[in-house]
């Protein structure tokens, strides 16, 4: 009756996301007296996989095959599947991200479960299964109530902060019967960007928008980001304008993100933007129109010109960062 | 009111002595599926290609406007109307107008799409003969042919029939060999086809003629450098021994002139369309600066000031709207009758268009001076960055003053509205005699004190309008009795009467709109257009009643001048209504929805 | 090559969201409704690359919805596809929507089924990935292009910090985001021909939802903005270290 949590890690390296996803699964456990049992794909040392005691796994059940270092949505629910089975485990949760929502849907459907994509709280339960998510990429929120006995829940990352105990975990093989089509899709080519930080993943953002006048001064918002260590973005008119690379959009129809620290640079802030950004625990606006409806959303504003601000800011930053 | 007679189908200039049913009138409430369809293409048309480009349309990157136009045409923007047969969509008047209306906010691009698809390919689809039609009209609908229209000369604006420009045909009888200069050629700087006017030999009147830029003999000045549009490529052209094959005369030797009064009544209408589609972008902007814009810890919008602006803007923008579908729909029925008793339909489109062409005046005056106000005003909402060029406001500014000086002045057009009303009474196309005995008789007799007709929601404003009617008849009568032949000199007497048309025309047209609206939608949800109507027809009546009077106190004397100025006073009273509550509703809806939204 | 896109219809991106009946509703008075931008500007468009350039030989679009959503889909035919489907059901549970269109879908033969990444009101994106499950199919999500090599998809596809290219053999269902096609703007002629293009109704077999929103809340107003000197940018590093503690 364990509550299942899938936790993905980055060729055998476990990112924070997935200990919060843990840590989630194991706030929930607690509350209906249950335990945890995380499963884990691929190739993984043991010692990484031991760390997920720490958030609150009690059992980890490792599928160690090669095959499943790559995506492969099928085989991964097979897998999930079966370690459901085993466990006699009702509610499953994964994050809401890439490999999140390849998999979590599938394994809803077939389990006939009842679905929240996103969720930001933990169930209620004394309302039913009720779990806030957003809509409307931000707009508003929902209160979700899963009705089905099965249930699996998408946590939005970096939505819960946490911290490690001194738990320890169980870890033990499951084999998994694939079948063929487990494996119909073939990955051809995988190429990533390194060196920068990934923008699903960043707690910091920095992004510009059209003030930044033209793509050759957007050295200005890199120079920040890299004293920041945070990752870069951009509002739509930019992307549109081929400035950025399209993942690099966040707003209503393109990337929804909830970092830390959103510093928007020249970015008026339309509902549209907002939307995308409004997640964020701190925001810093630089736009030199005092009108821009940005600032209303924003904790910290600037009042000037981003060409003037930028460096300044890189500048003291890097104090900062000296004196620490 | 049973003195006015309620008709179904109007005829040109009749809403002077007629009653029209409200639901024999089209507004624009009605546009269906297909027709909303096109409009949100053409918003997004500009959205895309246009808006993002307003700066480099109007400093004249090299080849931008013709791609821009390339695109329009892509998208089928440049044939809605023309038939299907001459590769168009062969959709109607009113959704052309729509399609006008909605490009109609994109600054120097409107100006553009207009004459290319109004003026520049117009007179080839009506007068052209067959073999013109399909060599050209195919390729100007699909935008890979670009259309100009040159009429006007540098000594010949106003007075279009003077121009200097003349043709002669060739000895060997293939060509004719046009001499001249056109002047304010809009589109002349990539356009491939071009309308000429010239007279051929000593010919009284105007001939027109079909010029490919390719034609030996042409050349073109430099831009001008205008106030506004500055985006529209407007030069001179040159025409020096200009060889156009004699096939390329369009329609008979003479007609030139015909064929420009016509087409130009077509274009004021269309001028009507764009401007206000233009004012209801502005208006857009407005609000929404306004709702952004705080000062003194709120935002103005919430300053009676502004709501005040903000509420006269969409009232005038409604007003005019109103008219120019009325209109485009009569001309449109007219058309359709004519095609019924088995003329033509080309000739048909060009009887409906003529016999419309009061109605065009009045809407070519009426809406692009409301550009004006909403432009001036919205500069004033913006304040500051009203003044400055990074702001919307400049650039509608300053392209909206053209409009009240291209497809003839407003001062031409005020004019024509008043002369071809007379004309056509004098010709008996129009019985104005009848009923401007009758208010003459009515002037002496006891006045009719008696209240609105009870229980119905526009009794008033019937009342009203009827009144403004007797109005009108009563000074226009006075005026030909006393001036007679002179009063085609006495201007400022012709301004007087076209005012009081023109506020007459869209006071109904206005009114037609609201009645049909509510009946299709119920008084609960047409508040605001209610208050909006309220307000107009109470200004219209001052507007009407102040040109009335300047008239009389010039033209009239003794007991008869007193004896009319009480009749004024009469037929333009209207009971008081609290015009600042009513602006209010109207501006609280515009800043609730954060848009013009009527 | 037979191309199914699944289409929904949401509130435009500049809806205000407002709430009515104790925050159990969002007021729809006044909204005007959209295709969902995913689903038109990428899963639908390229559908219609496909069939201009000759590959697919039919482009059919399904959606779930009550009446008020057939404009929506018109718009969309007069983007393009050859015909609509609508499925007379309120799309409240991505389970049901799946399991409405799959029970459409399992006996059509279609060879690929697009949609877009997510609808951008509720922002599940988990219909498509549902759907192959139901329907026994492969899945690529977030794809940024798609190319069509004989019976095989050749997809990229956003992964974490960067794109992998993947193929798969039809059947299949992919999920669009940016990249995959450029947004178009509907012509004279699509808006003429979306009329006499079909527009078919289906009643679903009746399920049961898995899921229900109780309510709704909109999200906290910000306290006020703190205005920084622009000439003082160590200000704002301090305060973003000691009073918001993000650095």
């Amino acid at each position: 009756m364990s509550v299942i949590v899938f936790v993905e890690h980055d060729a055998g390296t476990i990112k924070k996301k997935n200990f919060e996803a843990v840590h989630y699964a194991s706030g929930i456990a607690q509350k209906m007296g249950t335990t945890v049992t995380a499963v884990i794909l691929g190739i993984v040392d043991n010692a990484e996989i031991e760390k997920l005691g720490a958030y609150g796994a009690q059992k980890v059940l490792h599928v160690e095959d090669s095959r499943l270092g790559e995506l492969h949505p099928r085989a991964y629910t097979s897998a999930l599947l079966t370690a459901i089975e085993k466990e006699g485990g009702k509610i499953i949760i994964t994050l809401n991200d890439i490999n999140g929502r390849a998999v979590a849907p599938r394994v809803a459907a077939k389990l006939k479960a009842g679905l929240v994509v996103g969720a930001l709280t933990y169930p209620d339960m004394d309302k039913g299964f009720v779990i806030k998510k957003a809509v409307y990429s931000g707009k508003a929120f929902a209160y979700v109530n899963i009705t089905s006995d099965k249930k699996v829940i998408m946590l939005m990352p970096n939505t819960f902060p946490i911290t490690e105990t001194t738990g320890k975990t169980v870890i033990e093989k499951l084999v998994v019967d694939f079948s063929g089509k487990d494996f119909g899709i073939k990955v051809n080519e995988v190429s990533k960007v390194t060196g920068e930080v990934s923008l699903s993943d960043a707690s910091l953002v920095v992004s510009g928008g059209r003030g930044m006048k033209g793509r050759e001064n957007w050295y200005l918002i890199e120079d920040l980001a890299k004293e920041l260590g945070a990752a870069t973005a951009c509002s739509r008119p930019v992307s549109d304008a081929d400035w950025r690379p399209h993942h690099e959009h966040v707003g209503q129809t393109g990337g929804t993100i909830r970092p830390d620290l959103y510093i928007a640079v020249g970015i008026s802030g339309a509902i549209q933007h907002l939307a995308g950004v409004n997640g964020s625990k701190t925001i810093v606006v630089i736009n030199k129109d005092p009108e821009a409806p940005f600032f209303k959303a924003a904790n910290y504003g600037v009042v000037g010109d981003a060409m003037e601000v930028l460096p300044r800011l890189t500048e003291a930053v890097k104090k900062f960062k000296q004196h620490k | 009111m049973n003195d006015i007679e309620t008709v179904k189908a109007l005829k040109g200039g009749e809403f002077l002595i007629r009653e029209t049913a409200a639901d024999s009138v089209f507004i624009p409430e009605e546009w269906n599926e297909e027709q909303q369809m096109i409009a949100e293409t053409c918003v997004n048309f500009l959205a895309q290609h246009v808006k993002p480009n307003l700066n480099r349309i109007d400093e004249q990157e090299e080849g931008l406007m013709s791609h821009l136009m390339d695109e329009a045409g892509a998208l089928g923007l440049l044939g809605v109307s023309v038939p299907e047969e001459y590769g168009g969509f062969g959709k109607d008047f009113k959704t052309s107008m729509l399609v006008t209306e909605k490009l109609g906010a994109g600054n120097s691009f409107s100006v553009a799409f207009s004459a290319h698809s109004g003026i520049g390919t117009l007179p080839i689809l009506y007068y052209g003969n067959d073999a013109q039609k399909q060599k050209y009209i195919p390729k100007l609908a699909s935008g890979e042919l670009k259309g100009a229209y040159c009429l006007t000369e540098p000594s010949s604006g106003s007075d279009a029939n003077s121009g200097k420009a003349r043709a002669r045909l060739s000895e060997d009888g293939t060509h004719y060999l046009i001499t001249g200069q056109k002047m304010w050629i809009t589109n002349a700087g990539f356009a491939d086809v071009f309308t000429v006017f010239a007279k051929i030999d000593d010919d009284e009147n105007l001939s027109a003629f079909i010029v490919e830029k390719d034609f030996e003999g042409i050349t073109l000045n430099a831009e001008e450098h205008k106030m506004g549009i500055k985006g529209s490529s407007t030069r001179q052209v040159f025409f020096n021994d200009c060889k156009v094959p004699v096939e390329n005369l369009l329609s008979d030797r003479q007609n030139g002139f015909k064929i420009a009064v016509n087409i130009l009544n077509i274009g004021r209408m269309k001028l009507g369309g764009g401007t206000v589609g233009a004012s209801k972008e502005v208006i857009s902007q407005a609000v929404h600066y306004a709702n952004e814009r705080e000062q003194f810890g709120r935002a103005i919008s919430k300053y009676g000031a502004i709501k005040y602006k903000l509420a006269q803007q969409a009232i005038l923008t409604y007003a005019s709207e109103s008219a120019v579908y009325r209109a485009s729909q009569n001309m449109e029925e007219a058309t359709e009758m004519l095609v019924a008793s088995g003329l033509d339909e080309t000739n048909a489109k060009l009887k409906g268009t003529e016999q419309f062409a009061i109605e065009a005046a009045i809407i070519k005056v009426h809406s692009s001076e409301t550009l004006d106000y909403v432009v001036d005003e919205g500069v004033q909402i913006y304040g500051g960055m009203g003044y400055s060029a990074e702001a919307p406001m400049d650039r509608a500014y300053r392209d909206s003053r053209i409009n009240r000086i291209f497809e003839g002045t407003n001062e031409i057009n005020r004019m024509l509205t008043v002369d071809m009303m007379l004309k056509r009474a004098l010709k008996g196309d129009l019985d104005l005699m009848g009923p401007a005995q009758k208010v003459a008789g009515e002037l002496m007799s006891i006045p009719d004190f008696g209240a609105a007709e009870e229980g119905n929601l526009f009794g008033k404003e019937k009342k009203y309008i009827a009144n403004f009617k007797k109005a009108i008849l009563m000074v226009a009568g006075g005026a030909v009795q006393k001036l007679m032949a002179q009063l085609g000199k006495e201007q400022e007497v012709l301004m007087n009467l076209a005012d009081m048309l023109i506020e007459l025309y869209v006071s109904e047209s206005l009114q037609l709109r609201v009645e049909k609206l509510v009946s299709m939608r119920g008084e609960d949800s047409c508040k605001e257009q209610l208050d909006i109507m309220r307000v107009y027809i109470n200004d219209a009546a001052e507007k009407i009643a102040k040109a009335g009077k300047e008239a009389l106190n010039y033209f009239a004397e003794g007991d008869e001048k007193k004896m009319m100025l009480m009749g004024l006073k009469r037929y333009t009273k209207t009971e008081d209504i609290n015009s600042t509550q009513a602006r209010r509703n109207i501006a609280a809806k515009l800043i609730a929805e954060n848009k013009y939204c009527f | 090559m037979k191309i199914l896109v699944c289409i929904s219809q949401v509130p435009d991106t500049s809806t205000k969201v407002v709430l009515k009946d104790n925050s159990t509703t969002i007021e729809n008075a006044g909204v005007s409704y959209i295709i969902n931008p995913y689903d038109e500007w990428y899963a639908l468009i390229r559908a219609i690359e496909l069939k201009e350039s000759g590959i697919a030989s039919d482009v059919d679009l399904v959606t779930v919805g009550k009446a008020n959503t057939e404009p929506v889909i018109r718009k969309a035919l007069a983007l393009g596809g050859d015909k609509a489907i609508r499925i007379d059901a309120e799309s409240t549970d991505p389970y049901l929507t799946a399991v409405y269109i799959a029970e459409y879908a399992k006996s059509m033969d279609y060879d690929l089924i697009l949609c877009g990444k997510e609808s951008i009101d509720y922002n599940n994106g988990s219909v498509g990935s549902m759907l192959a499950e139901l329907l026994d199919m492969d899945y690529i999500g977030f794809a940024t292009e798609i190319k069509i090599e004989g019976n095989t998809a050749v997809v990229k596809r956003e992964i974490e910090g960067g794109e992998e290219t993947d193929s798969c053999k039809f059947p299949l269902v992919i999920s669009c985001q940016k990249g995959v096609a450029e947004a178009r703007i509907a012509n004279m002629r699509g808006i003429m021909a979306a009329r006499t293009r079909p527009l078919t109704v289906i009643t679903p077999t009746v399920d049961d939802a898995l899921t229900s929103i109780l309510s709704y809340e909109l999200p906290p107003a910000k306290a006020g903005v703190r205005l920084i000197d622009p000439a003082d940018m160590d200000e704002l590093v301090e305060l973003l270290h000691a009073e918001a503690k993000v650095i």
